[in-house]
């Protein structure tokens, strides 16, 4: 309560301090352990942190700042600005009238990305506890917020479009299965913050992951979202990036202590595993959306030219930046620019029936021109693999276009090897998988950087068995197609279909 | 008579498949095993025979994969020989 102002007579309104004038009091609550260790106070498995001494962490400082009363006031003013507009689309017939590729992409989106959002409250939730800096644990508090609000929309949203999309019930199912994307995309965020200690997750997956691929990611599919019609999709990814754009933040501050304190070569380290693996997730989610998924007319830029732009220009140049080096691997990244996604897409179409949305073949003589445009060299590469499929299809034979067999898996990032593609293309020598002993069993990958990540910490990855694993272990019965079909949680009507009933190919 | 998974890719082709043997199959049946999943499906079918290399070596077509030394997962590339 104010006090009484017997002169004007009425309550004295006491002076506001700006925020700056409290801000650091406030946020930096440490203290001194009395009855504990430090150490036990911040167990090394949870806060990776012990490299640098207290004093070090310190210096730690946020470049955005917010007062816990202004972030309520903005994620308020978020959520009533996205869900009255899902209200108000909810009830048109919009989603009915946008384009088949487009839905393709928003299922995919949901199915694989709303449980991780939810799961990395966790990992937010463990920087805020184990973080050994007070403001960047005072940051992490927020990301935690953000992440479970991130979860809960992005299940809310797919709900409301069950009546129209069975297969929206994805973004809560997917992950309760062992569907082969999803083993991918578990095993990713497992070791990106689910399984990984508070520096390493800063580096990981807030400076590589998010500040590196999604935060930019999800600028661009807003405005795709915008270009196609989907004004509901379109503000539910802006509402989530603004998010982003202010956690992501953590990566920077932690990298800097890091690189000030000598350990810019565990810092390396990180962001290069991080990174490899953050291009593989988005080559086969994000550059099967922008080159064959989104509708032609609504295409701004190729996967290649986005990542150009925005991942190489943009973010490396930060490495610079913090005086630190380019990925070992850099070269091999820069060449699958040009390939690699193009494969994934072939087998992701080949293997729809694998799959909970429906993959968009995107093989059409416009759509091959453009992809010519962009890529030039496609026609003779990976046009000459779709001329056999439409030749199959023009002929009636469609069950030529379904395979009997499965794919090999990289035994680190779970997705198909493709190599054979990569030799197709010029970009490699080989097409056998790359393999590794460790303690008896042969492990199998599909790139360099696959296998120097697993190699490097073999402990951290030895005990996982990809889809094929567990095909020939026997957890897989019968060991078939339908067997595996039936593993993967996707009954007949919901696996994926051509998306336009094979349109493109007539 | 056991059987024999293979990792395997057909020339042409975009990735490696699982491809399930048995070891007394000749190198000549395992190519037609793994061709069937490839030639005609997103390889254009080829007239000549099928050829198998193992670790840079092509096997006689008449020679069976258990004698030629081949393990559990190892891998094989298949292709047309149309010399």
């Amino acid at each position: 309560m104010n006090r009484w102002d017997e002169r004007r007579g009425r309550e004295a309104i006491m002076p506001k301090l700006s925020r700056s004038d409290w801000y650091d009091l406030s946020r930096d609550t440490n203290w001194t352990f009395r009855y504990v260790t430090e150490e036990a106070a911040f167990p090394e498995e949870l806060s990776g942190s012990h490299r640098i001494p207290s004093e070090g962490w310190l210096r730690w400082d946020e470049p955005y700042k917010i007062s816990y009363r202004e972030y309520v006031h903005n994620q308020v003013t978020k959520d009533t600005t996205t869900y009255s507009l899902k209200n108000a689309v909810g009830r048109s017939k919009l989603f009915d009238q946008l384009d088949p590729g487009w839905k393709s992409v928003i299922l995919a989106h949901y199915g694989a990305i709303t449980m991780p959002e939810f799961l990395a409250s966790i990992g937010e939730a463990r920087m805020a506890r184990f973080g050994r800096a007070a403001a960047w644990r005072n940051t992490a508090t927020f990301g935690a917020l953000d992440e479970m609000r991130h979860g809960q929309i992005q299940a809310f949203f797919p709900y409301g479009l069950l009546d129209k999309e069975p297969r929206a019930d994805w973004a809560l199912k997917a992950f309760h299965t062992d569907n082969w994307v999803v083993l991918a995309v578990r095993h990713l965020f497992d070791d990106m913050f689910l399984a990984n200690d508070a520096v390493s997750m800063a580096l990981q997956l807030t400076f590589t992951f998010e500040t590196g691929f999604t935060n930019l990611q999800f600028l661009g599919m807003a405005a795709d979202a915008m270009d196609v019609g989907d004004l509901e999709f379109g503000a539910l990814i802006s509402s989530i990036q603004t998010d982003e754009a202010r956690h992501s933040q953590q990566g920077e501050p932690t990298i800097k202590v890091l690189i000030e304190n000598g350990h810019k070569k565990w810092g390396q380290f990180l962001i290069d595993h991080m990174f490899w693996r953050s291009w593989r997730a988005f080559a086969v989610l994000t550059g099967l959306s922008m080159d064959y998924y989104t509708p032609l007319e609504s295409r701004r830029m190729s996967f290649k030219e986005f990542i150009e732009d925005w991942v190489i220009k943009q973010f490396a140049e930060q490495f610079h930046d913090f005086g630190l080096d380019r990925p070992w691997y850099w070269e091999e990244f820069i060449r699958e620019l040009s390939w690699y996604h193009h494969a994934i897409h072939l087998g992701v179409w080949t293997y729809r029936p694998t799959v909970w949305w429906n993959p968009d073949a995107g093989a059409s003589a416009a759509e091959r021109a453009w992809l010519e445009e962009k890529y030039p060299g496609w026609n003779d590469t990976f046009g000459r693999n779709w001329d056999v499929i439409q030749d199959n299809l023009r002929k009636g034979e469609v069950a030529a276009t379904f395979p009997e067999t499965l794919p090999l898996m990289c035994n680190l990032c779970q997705i198909p090897i493709v190599r054979p593609a990569g030799v197709t293309a010029g970009a490699l020598d080989s097409p056998a998988p790359l393999r590794h002993t460790y303690e008896g069993r042969t492990y199998l990958f599909c790139s360099e950087p696959c296998k120097w990540i697993f190699t490097s910490r073999p402990e951290r990855f030895a005990g996982h068995k990809s889809l094929i694993d567990r095909l020939l272990g026997g957890d897989i019965t019968p060991p078939d197609l339908g067997g595996v079909l039936r593993y993967m949680g996707l009954s007949e009507a919901e696996q994926g279909r051509d998306a336009t009933g094979y349109d493109w190919a007539r | 008579m056991a059987l024999l998974p293979l990792s395997a890719s057909f020339r042409g082709d975009i990735a490696v498949l699982l491809v399930l043997v048995d070891d007394q199959d000749t190198a000549e049946v395992v190519g037609r095993k793994i061709a069937v999943h490839v030639a005609g499906r997103r390889a254009p079918a080829g007239s000549g025979p099928v050829r198998v290399r193992h670790e840079g070596r092509i096997l006689p077509a008449g020679q069976r994969v258990g004698e030629a030394g081949l393990s559990p997962l190892d891998y094989v590339e298949a292709f047309f020989d149309e010399r």
